[in-house]
């Protein structure tokens, strides 16, 4: 899928600038979780902090940015959204999520304007937003090497302002606009820039060009020396086995072996051709600390990561299960809830998942999965979720779809009861938790491990016999028992033909498929 | 805008007033970025309340928010009510209708529509 060399855009600030790709994830990671963040007073301390860096940008600049900064200064002093914010804070949300769910609420409004000198606001409030949430959270505004041409949906003034452009640059925007501040400040700094552009693909680094006065965008123009091929350290991994993760018992029936992710780097040193896609990326690695799980925009950026690379197989990535034993930083004021529990209970850490989701599904096969579910309940009540946050993007015209909704399989009463569960469109079995309950252990329990073992046999019939209720719809395995070969048979027997496990036991899994037939037992000769 | 006239008044009532005034907005681009700012600034220089409803509506807002007074699309042409209530209100409402009299001052910068 070679991209043209060409792109039309829309001019926005004249000159022609060429250099590497910068393409923009609108916050960098959270360098430390957020502490004692509370109450009124901290957000107070961190908007007069951002008044302050602010106020020492616009020292020394011109009075184009002067004005920018100014109009941004006002935004934070703002009495309505202390008071909206303070509200939020008072009903028992978290900081982080007040100012958040605050100014989201305006950059929406200022979003569905039908102006464009009104729209083109929405990502200056976007600007204070993301300023006042970095400090809440301890994350610097990333600025990118001197030089590029940054590509972005948008770009914030305060990134526009601390960038230095003086060794050039320009900009590509896919959306943008020709009255914000940034094309503003880019015409007055004879900063090249086009808008409009669409989404496009450029690696990052790729050298680009940008023609400011024709409008358009050179994808792929004379690579700078001879750059080794970004995909070459995939092959030699596991070159042996790019059947797409699609195998076939030795009496022809179909399995599939996908993989549970963490952390989004795992996938870099993996080659996609070896796996019928991700069965399980659990969000709570990558989304670690409150202010990622307020960060939208973060959030988008890993999943349309995952999506890119997963190349049109299915993905599944599975909601933040925290609480319990995973707590989330900076979460504090949380009883002791669990996975959809917790979700249900802190419906504002929902509703941010499910948007960057809801985006995020436009750019490959995605499914959601919802962790813990106890009751037919749970489901619904995230789906409403889902319908409404879906509604709200449609109104501001923002790309999206809505992905499968499924559910891990890891609570007794849940595996009891699955053809209760009509609103589920796919279930996964997560034998871990189901062993931990159906043993009463804690998991940090000594004997955890020795009651896990001792557990098989019951996690075997209760997975059988809630197969046979999940009646039509698919059904895949995605704990430890996926990925240990000596119980691949017993899978087989009790109906499983999609695996999902750790990278590092494909092999094992692989080989272990190929000896057997679909009822588990042995191939003849082996 | 001579609201020192009336801060020695001893006479509460007299300072502690209510005040409306209705305005149109003549000229130029209306209420976006720079001139709500110097709306809102203006707004918050005084001690009093300060509200505004646009064209006969009767949704009052808070004239000391620049997201409110922005989000109210105020255009050419907008009537524009402004009241005031609290201490040196009056004063207040001379000061705001005197802005937008003179189309925000923007004449006094330079003509650009941010």
């Amino acid at each position: 899928m070679a991209a043209p060399p060409r792109l039309k855009a829309t001019s926005a600030s004249p000159g022609v600038a060429t250099g590497p790709a910068y393409v923009a994830t609108p916050m960098a990671a959270a360098a430390s979780p957020p502490s004692h963040l509370s109450g009124l007073t901290e957000l107070g301390n961190a908007i007069e902090k951002a008044i302050r860096d602010l106020r020492a940008l616009a020292a020394g600049t011109d009075p184009e940015s002067g004005e920018i900064i100014e109009f941004q200064i006002e935004v934070l002093q703002d009495p309505t959204l202390m008071e909206m914010a303070g509200a939020r804070i008072d009903a028992g949300e978290n900081i982080v999520f007040a100012w958040v769910g605050t100014l989201d609420t305006y950059i929406r409004e200022l979003e569905c304007a039908e102006e464009d000198q009104l729209q083109a606001r929405a990502v200056d409030i976007l600007d204070v937003k993301n300023r006042v949430l970095s400090i809440l959270t301890g994350t610097p505004i990333d600025d990118f090497p001197a030089g590029s041409i940054y590509v972005g949906k948008d770009m914030e003034p305060s990134r526009f302002l601390a960038h230095d452009w003086s060794a050039g640059g320009g900009i590509a925007l896919y959306a943008g606009s020709a009255v914000g501040h940034v094309a503003l400040l880019a015409r007055s700094r004879s900063v090249p820039m086009v808008i409009g552009a669409g989404r496009f693909t450029t690696e990052k680094g790729q050298h680009i060009g940008v023609d400011g006065d024709s409008g358009i965008i050179m994808l792929q123009i004379a690579k700078q020396s001879a750059t080794t091929a970004p995909h070459d350290h995939r092959l030699t991994s596991m070159a042996s086995a790019a059947d797409n993760g699609i195998l076939h018992t030795a009496d022809g029936c179909q399995v599939l072996l996908a993989i549970n992710v963490n952390a989004p780097e795992e996938i870099d040193a993996i080659d996609v051709a070896t796996t019928a896609g991700i069965g399980l990326m659990r969000s709570e690695f990558a989304v670690t600390s409150l202010g990622d799980a307020a960060n939208e925009e973060k959030q988008f950026a890993i999943y349309r990561r995952l999506l890119d690379w997963t190349d049109g197989r299915s993905t599944t990535i599975r909601m933040l299960d925290i609480g319990g034993d995973k707590p989330l930083a900076g979460l504090i004021d949380v009883p002791s809830l669990r996975g959809i529990r917790l979700l249900l209970a802190r419906p504002e850490i929902a509703r941010v998942q499910a948007r960057a989701l809801l985006r995020a599904a436009v750019f490959g096969s995605l499914q959601i999965m919802l962790p813990m579910v106890m009751f037919p309940s749970d489901v619904d009540d995230i789906r409403q979720i889902y319908r409404e946050e879906s509604d709200a993007l449609s109104r501001r015209g923002v790309p999206h779809r809505m992905p499968p909704i499924g559910m891990m399989v890891e609570v007794p009463a849940a595996a009891l009861m699955l053809d209760e569960f009509e609103s589920a469109d796919f279930f996964s079995f997560g034998t871990n938790d189901l062993a931990q309950y159906l043993v009463a252990s804690p998991r940090e329990d000594a004997d955890f491990a020795l009651y896990q073992a001792k557990a098989v046999p019951a996690v075997l019939r209760l997975l059988t016999q809630a197969i046979r209720l999940a009646g039509k719809k698919p059904v895949s395995i995605c704990g430890d028992m996926a990925g240990d070969p000596s119980l691949t048979a017993a899978l087989l027997a009790a109906g499983i033909r999609h695996f999902s496990m750790a990278p590092a036991q494909l092999p094992a899994i692989r080989s272990a498929i190929v000896g057997l037939k679909a009822d588990g037992t042995k191939a003849a000769g082996e | 805008m001579s609201g020192g006239l009336r801060v020695g008044n001893l006479e509460g009532e007299q300072i502690h007033t209510s005040c409306q005034t209705e305005v149109e907005v003549k000229h130029g681009v209306g209420l976006h970025a720079r001139p709500s700012v110097t709306f809102t600034r203006l707004a918050k220089s005084f001690p009093c309340s300060i509200e505004v409803a646009i064209n006969g509506s009767d949704v009052w807002l808070n004239g000391k928010s620049i997201i409110k007074i922005m989000g109210a699309r105020i255009r050419k042409g907008s009537l524009l009510k402004i009241r005031a209530e609290g201490i040196l209100a009056e004063e207040a409402i001379r000061a705001l209708k005197g802005l937008v009299e003179r189309n925000f001052d923007e004449e006094k910068k330079h003509g650009r529509t941010a």
